[in-house]
């Protein structure tokens, strides 16, 4: 295993062109490289502007879902690398599981990492997680796994069944109806980076196959948690299934069910009630 | 026979406060709304008192600029807080006056028996504040919004005037007056005839005593850091007279000027919250009780036609409190009046020394007399930490109760504090 640590976050704009320029002849197994970045710092105004777009409070305490702006230009530079052996384009964001052990502090210095590992075979295709961690002072404090699925691709011989669902119990009562605007993608794209065509109008997501663009899952994952601002323990797990794409502008409803230990969530279309997203958010028990 | 189906009234218990340490417009909190700030300074005293989960009777609070947005401010900030859902709230607002009114309110609910426990707080910023659009193009929007026809939709927009664009600004001026609340507190330091000098040392004062304050960790346990600020911005330990003569006065006009950006308190951004309860449901959760609000008082004065100034209305509150509790001015071992400019606490204590003004004014046969300055603002006052309108009461309600309880058994408090509208509020604590 190789660790290269960067000095600075790879602009996520051109790792996108990368991505679409090195599409072709990819294959093989996982690259076993990790990237890191040490003593990062959050920018409070970027911070000020996630929050605000997450309809977040603002406060001292990252949300959960707030390491991922760092960590994620990493695991596009992996993603993008030659070596890997899926081509970014395409690749589908089908489940996210983040787990804080512990609240972390907006002028608290993080050492990131990220690693792909589990290619598993799916019904559709083949699916990889992105990891990430994040430690403070060498103690580890927040770790997340992503799991894209590449339709058509197909995973090593004896790679592993893909694992894409999240168990919820029933969740009848609306929350929450969310009126969700044509530019939300725009919006999150320019603070996350994320700048994936497919998000950012109906012209470049259809190149893209999609008839419609879509809101970004850990944009609509960062909203769930927003709406339960308060509500939340510290330490905890939000694993979350990315279902239906997310079409924009819609109205969606927010359903949320309080069990022990946490909640569940599901975030549906308000007319027709398609699934775009359900989760669970559970205390965190056992340090890791 | 005495109706014994309600409990005799009772005094409330202070059993603490916590507040986000003050910051200058347009700092470290120019991207924190109300709401953000509120909901952290009850999430901050709720962590402090171990009510995480917990309900109580209920949380007043209140905001001097408000947005459209914060429709239901205090509701909304319980919401997005660790107090439980079910806790009720209302929002308040008499200016400056907001969070001491607040602290008031929630004291006499517990005084009925009407609830057991309460918050009173308060939060404003000036950097997060409400643009509102000029009257003209709103009355135009607003024909717009209910335009059924293209054709009438056309007929509304045409109606636009360039200069319609142009945003009011919120000001601190008064509506009737179109005077800015400094240049009022000019009229009444010109006619006490309240010196440059005295300001700025009043000024200065302040900062010292703050800046010891908190050096001797005096507000360990009634400030909690947001966004990286751990003290108020504005605070200068350092302050000195010689640096305050430098400065030119920004409000009043001519030779007779005397109010500079230095004794005069600057725009801040800020909220503090207030935990008040009865005595038994403090010892119930093993939580400290460190002053009663004894009594309270609010005053109006009509600086529009009456000719008085627009911040004296404390002064003439004082008196009718005093005489209501069989005290008299001198009774007080602290004294925490705002600085809103060094010149309304010089004009108010001038005021309560003069014999005429008493007679007169106050109908008093005497007047109250001085105060021991030894005794005044002794851990500093708004000069020092900023102002955040409605978030200064609750700031010195919470940090005189803290006085009064390493004073001892036995000690009383006077608070005053002035409001724009021509009002003020006063009340007494007692440990």
């Amino acid at each position: 295993m190789a660790t290269t640590v960067l000095d600075a976050a790879p602009s996520l704009a051109s790792l996108y062109a990368k991505a679409a320029l090195t599409s072709r002849g990819r294959g093989g197994e996982l690259p076993d490289t990790r990237l890191a970045r040490h003593g990062v710092t959050v920018d409070r105004d970027h911070l000020a502007d996630y929050a605000r777009v997450c309809r977040m409070p603002l406060a001292d305490v990252l949300p959960a879902t707030y390491p991922h702006m760092l960590a994620f230009p990493l695991q596009m530079a992996l993603m993008t690398d030659r070596a890997f052996p899926l081509a970014t384009v395409g690749l589908v964001h089908v489940r996210n599981r983040i787990e804080v052990f512990r609240g972390v502090r907006a002028d608290e210095a993080l050492d990131l990492e990220v690693w792909a590992e589990r290619f598993a075979a799916h019904r559709s295709g083949a699916t990889v997680d992105l990891c990430a961690s994040a430690a403070v002072g060498g103690q580890a404090v927040w770790r997340s796994r992503s799991t894209y699925l590449s339709r058509g691709a197909k995973a090593p011989d004896g790679a592993p069944e893909a694992d894409v669902d999240v168990a919820v119990g029933s969740l009848e009562r609306t929350a929450a109806t969310w009126r969700v605007p044509d530019d939300a993608g725009r919006r999150y794209a320019k603070v996350s980076g994320d700048v994936n065509p497919i998000h950012l109008s109906g012209l470049t997501a259809k190149a893209l196959g999609f008839k419609r663009a879509i809101a970004h899952g850990m944009w609509v994952k960062a909203r769930v948690l927003g709406a339960l601002a308060g509500r939340l323990p510290e330490a905890l797990e939000v694993d979350v299934a990315f279902r239906k794409p997310l079409f924009l502008p819609s109205t969606v409803a927010l359903s949320t069910a309080e069990v022990t230990g946490g909640w569940d969530v599901a975030v549906r279309s308000a007319t027709s009630g398609t699934e775009h997203l359900i989760g669970s958010i559970r205390t965190l028990k056992e340090k890791h | 026979m005495a109706d014994t189906s309600k409990p005799a009234t009772r005094k409330a218990a202070i059993v603490g406060g916590n507040r986000i340490p003050f910051a200058r417009s347009n700092t470290a909190y120019a991207q924190a709304s109300n709401q953000d700030m509120l909901t952290a300074t009850l999430d901050g005293l709720v962590a402090r008192f171990g009510l995480q989960g917990a309900q109580v009777g209920e949380v007043v609070a209140g905001a001097v600029l408000k947005h459209a947005r914060d429709f239901n401010l205090t509701r909304e900030s319980v919401l997005g807080s660790t107090l439980a859902a079910t806790t009720p709230a209302y929002d308040i607002q008499q200016a400056c006056g907001t969070g001491l009114e607040a602290a008031v309110l929630v004291a006499n609910k517990i005084a009925l028996g009407q609830i057991e426990s309460g918050i009173a707080g308060g939060v404003d910023t000036t950097s997060d504040a409400p643009l509102a659009v000029g009257d003209d193009l709103r009355r135009v929007l607003i024909s717009l919004n209910n335009a059924k026809t293209m054709g009438d939709r056309l007929k509304a927009l045409a109606k636009i005037r360039p200069g319609q664009l142009v945003p009011d600004m919120p000001r601190n001026a008064e509506p009737r007056t179109g005077l800015a609340m400094g240049d009022h507190a000019a009229i009444t330091a010109k006619e006490w005839e309240i010196g440059r000098e005295e300001q700025d040392e009043l000024a200065v004062r302040s900062h010292h005593n703050m800046a010891a304050a908190y050096e001797r960790g005096f507000f360990d346990d009634l400030v909690t850091p947001f966004l990286g600020l751990t003290r108020d911005n504005n605070l200068r330990p350092d302050s000195s007279l010689e640096k305050l003569a430098k400065l030119k006065p920004v409000f009043g006009k001519g030779e007779g000027a005397t109010m500079t950006a230095a004794n005069s308190t600057p725009l801040t951004d800020g909220a503090s919250a207030v935990l008040l309860a009865s005595d038994e449901w403090a010892a119930e959760k093993g939580l400290p009780v460190l002053a009663h609000l004894v009594d309270a008082q609010t005053a109006a004065v009509d600086y529009v036609h009456g000719g008085e100034g627009l911040l004296m209305a404390p002064v003439y509150a004082m008196p009718v409190m005093l005489a209501r509790n069989g005290l008299t001015l001198q009774d007080f071992d602290f004294y925490e009046i705002h600085e809103a400019f060094a010149s309304t606490v010089l004009s108010t204590m001038k005021a309560w020394e003069d014999p005429a003004f008493c007679k007169e004014k106050l109908g008093l046969d005497a007047p109250l007399g001085s105060i021991d300055r030894s005794k005044l603002n002794v851990y500093g006052s708004s000069l020092a930490a900023g102002h955040p309108f409605a978030a200064t009461g609750g700031r010195i309600v919470a940090s005189l109760a803290k006085m009064l309880h390493e004073a001892g058994p036995g000690k009383r408090g006077l608070i005053s504090i002035c409001a724009a509208g021509g009002q003020g509020v006063v009340a007494i604590l007692e440990s």
